[in-house]
């Protein structure tokens, strides 16, 4: 007997391991972070998004130009007057549990993110709509006096208290999404579990193991071509040579994010691709917190960081940035902005009342725990020592705890990017508004609000690029409740033999097109 | 004829036997042993002047990051930079005085408190020695990096708070070790002559406990110097060790691991310096057992 059982298990042993040679279909990819949240009226992140855009869609689509399709709504018509847009959904879209999806569903959802109980951060993006803002603000009570109606199962009608040109790319993103009243109800915080979530996009969330694995399949009931991968895995890896190391070993198919050591060894072969990216990386200040309720001191800050270096630390095509609109959007100002000046920098921060840095209080910078985040505040942290003789103390987090901290408790400097929710100059904006749910700063400025306010009313092309020539320049050079440090660029690694994946300015990662070769 | 000036100054020159003598004669003997202990000396003196001795500073760049990012070792960067354009030589040896400075004042004050404690506790004896051990045990069985990660968000990420939640999570081995110690000594046939003829306590502990239970923690500190070292690496690696822009080998093994394919060099020369000083104090610590054991003779 004991003779017999040495070939069994060889037998046994190299049957597994002929099942393992074959290629597995299952498409997957890196989560650099367990995505904050699966709720899309509540999610502000580019994790969450991830996920999101394959499991749900919305009116308009961008297409890989980034210009506004069709999704669900099948066409739409702008009033005369540019304020009131109808758009007509559809009819053959029914959700993954069979039920059809109607423009009840789109007025929920678009109700739930204005309602002040919601408390979603993103709720200024729908506040063109009429009496969107004063209901959200508690000023207005009852909610059928906000522009928006379903006018039949089919129509819905969205009135804006003024027209704004960019206005049809806002309903391409996930806030706008379509949601059930039903599910949300009847599961309240949980509803957005694997088993409770109910969605019509081309893949179904079937499985979340936190902090490990997100598993999407493909949505048989969905109302365009079905998906091409039958099986999506997110794998959330949060130590990027990790990810290297599973994109070597063959183990994950797309990477989009790569430590700057690594680059150079990946820069000539077949699987690395650069692409432009509308995204900016900045430090905001509390403006609350001292020394930040100085601006000189800010601009003292601003002033002491040579972000050339910085640039060339990363070594991932990242272009210096001193103002806020993006290289790549119209309103991009490389002329505005604080450039690097050690003098300068002294000699602000003496006007302020610390001369070398003396009597400063303790400062700490913050930032979430990435590498490339790492030794941008380490750099960050021996420029501001070298030019300003100040000591800052680094601190880090995850990322769900660290937004969690930004909202809670903002520290005195803290980093965070920005993605174009859209490809318009007014949505890098509005971020810093004193409306706006994602403004960390606590700035609050009158005279900035209305250049925004301006520049999204005026159609003319060349008027818009003065009014956000102004507002750059109070917020970059003037006031300073933020210093933009660079523009991002995307550093991808996808394996030659998958198809069908073709990287945005906005990197949308819509997956439902991609492809493996055996 | 042999006068008696002549028979006395021959047993004037015999060496004098004490153990101390016995064990440093025995330890000089142990080749590996003596090896390790000029190396962990000459860490040591390394760490000490590590201001002196380092030829580039350990947080300010060289120069212009376009030339001096990340070069491999070579004549004049012995160890080559790391990404930020610092001399990795110069951070080796800061890191040696942060690692060193960790590992043995924690070490140390680690072996104070748990020879306060478990002094107290096996001189006393009875119900005292009862609570205090169990207390111990309840401390003991707490998952130590848990604790740590406590005593850090309590008191913030500086090195006051590496230095206490290390001091904090050692303590209690050395004092049951102590206790043991104690009881063991206390048992002794001079400790009951001492009581015999009267000696108060103080004079007991002091002048016979405490020399004869001091070979044992010598020995003991020699070993939780390395596992000190060892554990703040093992923190600097995850991230919870000593802040930027101070660097230990731990926290400098960390900034080596994102290239760890393209530029090993970063990683590799912190870690064997881990390797080497953990190696040689565990080495050290074998001999100094073996020569301050009474019962070997040789």
């Amino acid at each position: 007997m004991r003779n017999a059982l040495l070939p069994i298990l060889l037998l046994l042993f190299s049957i597994t391991s002929c099942t393992k040679a074959k290629h597995d279909q299952t498409f997957r990819f890196v989560l650099t972070s367990e995505p904050p949240s699966l709720d899309w009226s509540l999610a502000t992140d580019h994790v969450s998004a991830d996920i999101l855009v394959n499991i749900m869609e919305g009116l308009v689509i961008f297409d890989n130009n980034l210009k506004p399709q069709p999704a669900m709504a099948e066409k739409w018509d702008v009033s005369p007057d540019g304020k009131t847009y109808t758009f007509h959904i559809r009819k053959n879209i029914k959700w993954n549990d069979g039920k059809p999806l109607t423009a009840h569903d789109f007025y929920y959802s678009w109700q739930r993110l204005l309602d002040p109980k919601t408390a979603a951060e993103y709720a200024y993006f729908l506040f063109d709509v009429k009496n969107a803002q004063e209901f959200n603000s508690g000023k207005l009570k009852d909610f059928s006096k906000v522009g928006l109606k379903v006018v039949d199962n089919y129509t819905f009608q969205v009135e804006l208290s003024h027209p704004a040109s960019y206005f049809i790319n806002v309903p391409t993103f996930w806030v706008t999404f379509p949601m059930r009243k039903d599910i949300v109800e009847k599961f309240g915080p949980n509803w957005t579990d694997p088993q409770n979530i109910v969605t019509a996009g081309p893949f179904i969330l079937s499985d979340w193991k936190h902090d490990a694995k997100v598993t999407l399949t493909r949505n048989p009931t969905y109302y365009g071509t079905p998906a091409i991968p039958e099986k999506i895995e997110a794998l959330i890896i949060n130590e990027d040579i990790t990810a290297i190391s599973l994109f070597e070993t063959d183990k994950v198919q797309l990477i989009r994010r790569i430590p700057p050591l690594e680059l150079q060894r990946f820069k000539n072969k077949p699987e690395y691709i650069n692409a432009p990216y509308l995204r900016g990386y900045y430090y905001g200040f509390n403006v609350n917190k001292p020394p930040f309720d100085n601006p000189k001191v800010r601009q003292a800050f601003s002033y002491a960081i040579d972000r050339k270096q910085i640039v060339s630390i990363l070594k991932g095509g990242q272009i210096p940035a001193t103002s806020w609109v993006p290289k790549g959007m119209f309103g991009f100002e490389p002329g505005v902005g604080i450039g690097f000046d050690s003098k300068k920098a002294r000699s602000l921060l003496a006007e302020a009342g610390y001369p070398d840095g003396k009597g400063l209080p303790k400062i700490t910078l913050y930032f979430d725990s990435r590498d490339d985040n790492r030794l941008v505040a380490e750099k960050v942290q021996s420029l501001w020592k070298e030019h300003l003789g100040i000591e800052v103390t680094l601190e880090n987090a995850e990322w769900k705890v660290y937004l969690k901290q930004l909202q809670t408790d903002t520290p005195q400097v803290w980093r965070l990017g920005w993605g174009a929710d859209y490809p318009d100059p007014h949505n890098f904006l509005e971020l810093f508004t004193s409306y706006s749910g994602n403004n960390n700063t606590h700035w609050k400025n009158q005279t900035y609000d209305t250049l925004i306010n301006e520049g999204a009313k005026e159609f003319d092309r060349n008027k818009r690029e003065e009014i956000y020539r102004d507002a750059q320049i109070l917020l970059t050079e003037k006031d300073v409740p933020m210093m933009p440090l660079f523009y991002e660029a995307q550093n991808i690694l996808l394996k030659p033999y998958v198809k069908g994946f073709q990287p945005n300015a906005m990197n949308i990662l819509i997956l439902k097109n991609v492809e493996m070769d055996s | 004829m042999k006068t008696a000036a002549g028979v006395l100054g021959k047993v004037q020159a015999t060496r004098s036997a004490s153990l101390w003598n016995d064990a440093w004669r025995r330890l000089k003997k142990n080749k590996v042993a003596v090896i390790s202990l000029i190396y962990t000396l000459f860490i040591c003196l390394v760490a000490l002047l590590a201001n002196h001795l380092a030829p580039y500073s350990y947080k300010d760049p060289i120069g212009d990051p376009n030339l001096f990012s990340t070069l491999f070792p070579s004549l004049k960067f012995p160890f080559g930079t790391d990404q930020l354009s610092r001399d990795l030589f110069s951070r080796c040896i800061y890191g040696a005085q942060m690692s060193m400075s960790v590992g043995i004042v924690t070490a140390v004050s680690s072996l104070v408190l748990g020879l306060i404690y478990g002094g107290i506790s096996g001189y006393v004896g009875g119900r005292l020695d009862g609570v205090l051990m169990r207390i111990v045990d309840v401390l003991f069985s707490f998952p130590s990096l848990l604790l740590i990660i406590l005593i850090q968000s309590m008191i913030g990420r500086g090195l006051l708070g590496i230095y206490l939640a290390l001091t904090i999570v050692g303590w209690v081995s050395t004092a049951r070790l102590v206790r043991g110690q104690v009881l063991q000594v206390k048992e002794m046939v001079y400790v009951e002559a001492a009581r015999s003829i009267g000696s108060r306590g103080t004079m007991i502990v002091f002048r016979h406990i405490f020399p004869n239970i001091l070979g044992p923690l010598i020995v003991t500190l020699t070993f939780n110097i390395p596992n000190n070292i060892l554990a703040e690496s093992f923190l600097s690696f995850l991230g919870l060790g000593v802040p930027p822009p101070y660097a230990s080998w731990g926290s400098l093994a960390r900034d080596g691991y994102q290239a760890l394919q393209t530029y090993p060099h970063l990683i590799f020369f912190p870690s064997i310096l881990i390797f080497l000083v953990v190696l040689a104090f565990n080495l050290l610590g074998d001999g100094l057992r073996d020569a301050l054991d009474p019962k070997m003779k040789r």
